[in-house]
């Protein structure tokens, strides 16, 4: 018998389950081999120590411990029964009611992210007020201002009377229209243009016109002028700003804010801007005192 | 097995029937061979105690469901066997297992001592043996694989036969004793390493 044969007996051979052959022959080979005596000695001190363990007693308090924790399972069953109605119900009831719940929510959410505006101003808003323009339209204006610079020759051969100045109208100090923006309900504001041949005497002129018609200069830049004037007066005081012109005439123009992204209103902001000099009203009624906001534009001839 | 004689089938009865005097008999009748077979198996007292506690809760929920009375020590048994699975995944997933060392302290009823490896067989003191053969065993049990510990706690610390043990594992005779040997050969290896 080999050194491998006999260890694998040594269980058996513990256990007094070898046949007595088995035995006599795995006990010759330990006494001619010193390795595997000193094995199977190792092997039975193993054993022994194994049997000899004992067991380890059972704490006291294994019993109280263990009711308690069965009261206390016993509370949570009870709670979940009476409070998790909804987990009682049956699984074909509750699939189909959560499977409607989560179309609900989807729903819900798809209305809220896409019918309603997501900031931004209400069409409503932008309508009545008139200096809030849609971004847009202010990137169309600007769009068609830097094209104004860029030709304004090519559009000189088309003169026609402005009728838009939607470029100005961004352009235009927006503090004054701001100001006025709270006391007065907008309507579509007016523009005029002015051709002039010596400033200093038509701002003047100019200013005298406005206070003669009781009305206000509200804002001041450069060539522009934003003016108030009450709607009353205001046809006398086109007709008296012809004699503030060199040419003796004035060209203006109803502002179309509305439709201030249209081709059209473009075409005539660049007309506009090629005869180079111009000026600019816009007026705004009131509904109480009926004053009309004029943006008037001297362009030195 | 070297276990209290079996409990008497009308105790089990009752129990089934939701009498608590017959489950706290069944609880003292077995609760030593339950709390050592989970010490065994997980080498903490605390751990021991808590896995019989449920092993017992187990046994209460389910006990009517026991068709034959006169197997109740090995429905038991095996009830036992699983939950010691199941916290012994447990518990590894945790890493509990991980800084398990033959040289770090042991725990014994006495608490945690600390180690100190010697050849109990020198020590003529014995109860003082018995306490280091107790340790060393314990730790030697937990250096080996999950399996191994099952075989050699069930047969050699709790006194299986051969047969029971086929029945619980669901080996042949032949393989549980093949595997046996092997754990005891992996236990010798590892206690010979310890006391050396």
């Amino acid at each position: 018998m080999d050194c491998e044969k006999a260890r694998d007996r040594f269980s058996s051979l513990w256990e007094k389950e070898l046949t007595p052959f088995e035995e006599k022959g795995v006990k010759e080979h330990l006494s001619s081999c010193p390795e595997c005596q000193r094995e199977f000695e190792q092997f039975e001190k193993t054993m022994g120590w194994l049997h000899s363990a004992g067991e380890v007693e059972v704490p006291d308090e294994f019993l109280p411990e263990l009711y308690k924790k069965m009261e206390e399972r016993e509370r949570i069953t009870s709670a979940e029964k009476s409070g998790g109605g909804w987990f009682n119900f049956p699984l074909p009831f509750k699939l189909p009611v959560q499977a409607a719940a989560m179309v609900a929510v989807v729903f819900l959410v798809l209305y809220l992210t896409k019918m309603m505006p997501m900031g931004g101003h209400h069409p409503k808003e932008t309508g009545q007020s008139s200096s809030p323009l849609s971004v847009e339209k202010k990137s169309e204006q600007v769009l068609a201002q830097k094209e104004m610079e860029r030709e304004p020759r090519a559009l000189e051969t088309t003169p026609r009377a402005p009728r838009t100045k939607n470029v100005e109208q961004a352009e235009a100090p927006a503090s004054g229209e701001e100001k006025l923006k709270g006391a007065y309900s907008p309507g579509p504001p007016q523009e005029i243009v002015l051709k002039i041949s010596d400033r200093d005497k038509a701002i003047s002129q100019l200013r005298e016109l406005v206070k003669q018609f009781k009305g206000e200069i509200v804002t001041t830049e450069g060539n522009r002028f934003l003016a108030s004037l009450p709607a009353s007066s205001f046809s006398e005081f086109e007709k008296e700003l012809v004699g503030v012109s060199s040419t003796g005439q004035t060209d203006k123009g109803m502002t179309r804010k509305h439709a201030a992204g249209s081709l059209r209103a473009l075409q005539e902001v660049k007309e506009e801007a090629i005869e180079g000099k111009s000026r600019e009203t816009a007026k705004v009624a009131t509904d109480e005192e009926r004053r009309i906001v004029v943006r008037i534009l001297l362009v030195q001839e | 097995m070297k276990t209290s004689p079996k409990i008497q089938r009308e105790v089990i009865e009752s129990c089934k029937a939701g009498d608590e005097k017959a489950f706290a008999e069944i609880v003292l009748h077995s609760q030593k061979k339950v709390f050592n077979i989970a010490y065994r198996m997980l080498g903490n007292l605390e751990e021991a105690k808590d896995l019989a506690q449920e092993v017992f809760i187990s046994v209460f929920d389910s006990i009517k469901d026991l068709r034959e009375e006169i197997r109740f020590d090995a429905w038991l048994t095996q009830i036992t066997l699983n939950h010691c699975r199941n916290r012994w995944k447990y518990l590894k997933r945790r890493q509990y297992f991980n800084s398990d060392s033959l040289d770090d302290p042991v725990e014994t009823e006495d608490g945690d001592v600390p180690r100190d490896i010697c050849d109990p067989s020198d020590n003529p003191e014995t109860l003082y043996e018995k306490k280091m053969i107790r340790q060393l065993i314990q730790r030697g049990l937990q250096k080996l694989k999950e399996d191994q510990k099952e075989l050699l706690v069930l047969r050699d610390l709790q006194g299986f036969s051969y047969e029971e043990m086929g029945e619980l594992l669901g080996l042949p005779e032949g393989t549980i004793k093949s595997k046996l040997h092997r754990a005891r050969m992996d236990l010798k290896q590892v206690l010979e390493r310890a006391t050396h």
